[in-house]
């Protein structure tokens, strides 16, 4: 912990809002205001929340595909100025390009954008085939997207995002799309991916965004409860189970509980969600 | 006897040819044989219309093979149907090459739609025939007359294609690519390109069927040589077999050409089978 | 992302902005023809805008041209309505019954890639150079069209709610009314509006290419026809571009007239 604190925070939100026009009536709507959060190297940070409380705008700001109305975002120590491969994105639908093998969409940043620049083609290509085999996608790696399963796209996309080596990845519900057996197994492996057996420096940074309670305790060092309207942050729990985190950690008590804090931080507001649509 | 065997003897009761029809029947069954039968049916009954009519209007299908197959020995079917498809091939180049950039400038940028636009929408409805007696003035009775045509009746839907598919990119395929730190050179070239490319492919197709029907009205109107030169020339000798022979080929070369477009399409797009834009 | 350009205040600007973009280039490439058109000898024949204009004006108060536009109208009409007969009908049986479908598609995707153009030479050896021929010209053209895309409305009408209907014992003449009419009318008008666009195509190049044969004298009137003469007889090429601009005008109203039928006969869709 102390040390954590005299760390300069890798990613920093200071009052952060995001106000837009809304298109048929020409009246601003608010998606997310003062949001301040600060996330050191190597943590984890999940952020949950009802639909609609602006998770997927934080987590788009901060990737810099949108820009704030309020408040700075500064990735260590800069203020952002857009979208870079300092801040790796995963998205909620992988977004592989549909036109190439899932070995070419892995290798993509590494070919065409920022992230090859410090390595000859030689040295691209053995990367991407590590990570092809750090997902488990050897074999399959000349197949097409739309050729492989869910599981194996969301592979993929991992794959794409850890290639390109990023300072900060940033996840989208990676997993929303999954059925919920494959969902536990890549938690797990995900986990391992960010570096939970390497110490704390090592460890990547990471922000991810699940509408799922259970995922978020699991996954991760602290949880960002957001709520809605106006979107803005209610609390933040930190978890503090210990690491590695096993399957079995979710028939702790300590689990349940954390479990049971934060949903009662999110009923009421996702119960009105259903009611008054 | 459990509900489950029950349901399956019932199913194999109502279906007795399933799975286990004769190679024989199989056969009687599948599409080429279909297709031959349907085509034997209509010779057919050709045959019987040209018994009761006027043999000048309707020859015996039988002549008609034999007059293609006198065109084909003395390769005159394959001299027009060779100056017919290689008009049609410069033309879909040229339409293309203009096409394309404009299409990609289009669809990139609002200003230059919003300026271009217009004069797109404006001549779209002319169509290519329309433009014939003034073509003629123009480029004279040759072999520019059908390329010009073809080449206007291939455009349009070239560029809508090309500037369809080029705004419809997956947006999110572009964020992916920007937080990866593309550059806009590589934006377009690894996203946008292909991307926008079932679409112009769909526009390419199109333009083909369009410049082919054209080609034939072009020719017979004012070219002196070609497919649609011959139908016409052949028809003033009132020598019908040969009339229809030209008519034959020109469905022949027309379905051929489709089906290398199909190949062309599923080897430069082999991600959109299953999107409806095959 | 973006965030919208203008409030109300600039709205009216940015309308005026539209329009001025939209006339923009098109008043250019006018003017530059116009501007080109004076630089020649004053007795060419090269054709300006201000002679088409004047032509324009001639025909018009001829009643050249309307009456020229309606025969042709007319026989699109006739076309399509017996392309529609046609292909509504064989549409209807080949999108319903798989054996149907199957044996009779080869024949129509044979006869697909022969243009309704190569068909005129047939038509002029059985009917002469008079309507007749024009006629079969303009209702082949539009057959293909308005037979697939009936084809393909018909069946796209989802099997699961006509079994569906079944299910609650609706009659079968019913069913057919409520269930597959419905469902297959998007493809029906999808296929009238381009049949009929085609059907246009091919009526004024039926009529250019007949006109070449009858010459000043043929019956056969109408635009293309007109256009003929214009171009093989009294020469006036600005007749000519008043005539491309209305077959090009026409080809407009006939479109929009059909979406908006689209729009009021299928609320809802989109």
């Amino acid at each position: 912990m102390m040390t954590q604190e005299t760390l300069a925070p890798k990613l920093r939100l200071r009052e952060v809002g995001r106000q837009f026009v809304a298109p048929g009536t020409g009246q601003l709507a608010t998606a997310v205001t003062g949001v301040n959060l600060e996330v050191a190297t190597g943590e984890f940070v999940c952020v949950c929340g009802p639909s609609g409380c602006g998770k997927s705008t934080v987590l788009n700001l901060i990737a810099g595909l949108d820009v704030p109305s309020a408040g700075t975002i500064e990735a260590n120590g800069k203020p952002i100025t857009g979208p870079g491969a300092d801040r790796g994105v995963m998205f909620q639908d992988y977004a592989l390009m549909p036109w190439m093998s899932a070995f070419d969409n892995i290798g993509f940043g590494l070919r065409h954008g920022t992230p090859g620049k410090p390595f000859t083609p030689e040295q691209r290509e053995a990367r991407i085939r590590q990570f092809v085999d750090l997902v488990g996608l050897k074999g399959s790696e000349k197949k097409y997207p739309h050729q492989l399963s869910g599981g194996m796209r969301q592979r993929v996309a991992l794959a794409r995002l850890l290639a390109n080596g990023p300072d900060i990845l940033l996840m989208d519900e990676p997993l929303g799309a999954l059925d919920a057996q494959t969902r536990l197994i890549l938690q797990v492996e995900l986990l391992q991916i960010w570096g939970e057996t390497a110490p704390v420096g090592e460890r990547k940074t990471a922000v991810f965004i699940t509408h799922d309670i259970d995922e978020a305790v699991f996954l991760g060092d602290r949880v960002v409860v957001m709520s809605t309207l106006p979107g803005r942050v209610k609390a933040i729990i930190p978890i503090d189970l210990p690491r590695p985190r096993t399957e079995m950690i979710r028939a702790d008590a300590s689990f349940s509980i954390l479990v049971e804090q934060i949903w009662s931080l999110i009923r009421d507001e996702a119960y009105r969600a259903i009611h008054e649509k | 006897m459990n509900r489950t065997t029950t349901l399956q003897h019932e199913a194999d009761v109502a279906a007795p040819a399933a799975g286990r029809r004769s190679p024989m029947r199989r056969l009687l069954d599948s599409r080429g044989f279909v297709a031959v039968r349907s085509f034997a049916i209509f010779i057919g009954l050709w045959y019987l219309m040209m018994l009761w009519a006027n043999p000048l209007q309707l020859p015996s299908p039988f002549r008609v093979v034999d007059a293609l197959a006198g065109l084909a020995a003395s390769g005159e079917l394959f001299r027009h149907a060779l100056l017919t498809t290689s008009r049609l091939a410069i033309a879909l180049v040229v339409a293309t090459a203009l096409a394309v950039p404009l299409g990609f400038l289009m669809g990139l940028n609002r200003k230059a739609d919003a300026l271009i636009d217009p004069v797109v929408e404006l001549l779209r409805p002319i169509s290519g025939i329309a433009w014939i007696p003034l073509g003629i003035f123009i480029f004279g009775v040759g072999d520019t007359l059908p390329v010009f045509i073809m080449m206007y009746v291939a455009f349009f839907p070239l560029l809508l294609n090309t500037v369809s598919g080029v705004r419809h990119v997956d947006q999110r395929l572009v964020a992916a690519a920007r937080t990866m730190g593309v550059s806009r050179w590589a934006m377009l070239r690894q996203v946008i390109v292909p991307a926008a490319l079932p679409t112009m492919m769909v526009g390419f197709r199109l333009a083909f069927a369009g410049a082919w029907a054209a080609v034939i009205a072009a020719e017979l109107i004012g070219a002196p040589s070609g497919l649609g030169f011959a139908i016409e020339w052949y028809r003033q000798l009132l020598m019908s077999p040969k009339v229809f022979g030209f008519i034959v080929m020109i469905g022949i070369v027309g379905y051929l050409c489709d089906l290398g477009l199909r190949a062309l399409q599923r080897w430069l797009t082999p991600w959109a089978e299953g999107t409806g834009l095959a | 992302m973006t965030t919208t350009t203008g409030s109300t205040a600039s709205a009216n600007g940015s309308r005026w902005n539209a329009v001025l973009y939209a006339t923009l280039l098109p008043a250019i490439l006018v003017l530059a023809w116009q501007a080109w058109a004076m630089t020649l000898p004053a007795d060419t024949r090269a054709p300006s805008p201000a002679r088409a204009v004047a032509a324009f004006v001639n025909l018009v108060a001829s009643g050249e041209l309307i009456l020229a536009t309606a025969q042709s109208l007319g026989r699109v009409l006739a076309g399509f309505a017996f392309a529609l007969l046609a292909g509504v009908g064989l549409g209807v049986l080949m999108g319903s019954s798989r054996r149907i479908r199957d044996n009779l598609d080869p024949i129509v995707e044979s006869f697909r890639p022969i243009a309704p153009m190569a068909i005129l030479p047939i038509a002029i050896l059985w009917f002469g150079t008079g309507t007749a021929a024009s006629l079969s010209i303009v209702t082949y053209a539009a057959f293909f069209p308005m037979l697939l895309n009936t084809i393909h409305g018909v069946s796209r009408v989802d099997r699961k709610l006509v079994l569906a209907a079944m299910t609650m014992g609706v009659p079968r003449l019913r069913i057919l009314t409520k269930v597959v009419v419905p469902g297959a009318l998007p493809g029906v008008l999808l296929g009238s509006r381009l049949a009929m666009g085609v059907a246009w195509t091919a009526i004024i190049a039926a009529e250019l290419a007949v006109g070449a044969k009858t010459g000043a004298g043929g019956t056969s009137g109408g635009i293309g026809q007109m256009m003929f003469v214009f171009f093989a007889y009294s020469i006036d090429l600005n007749g000519i571009v008043v005539c491309m601009i209305v077959v090009g005008v026409v080809a407009l109203l006939i479109d929009r007239l059909f979406r908006v039928a689209e729009y009021w006969l299928m609320p809802w869709r989109q």
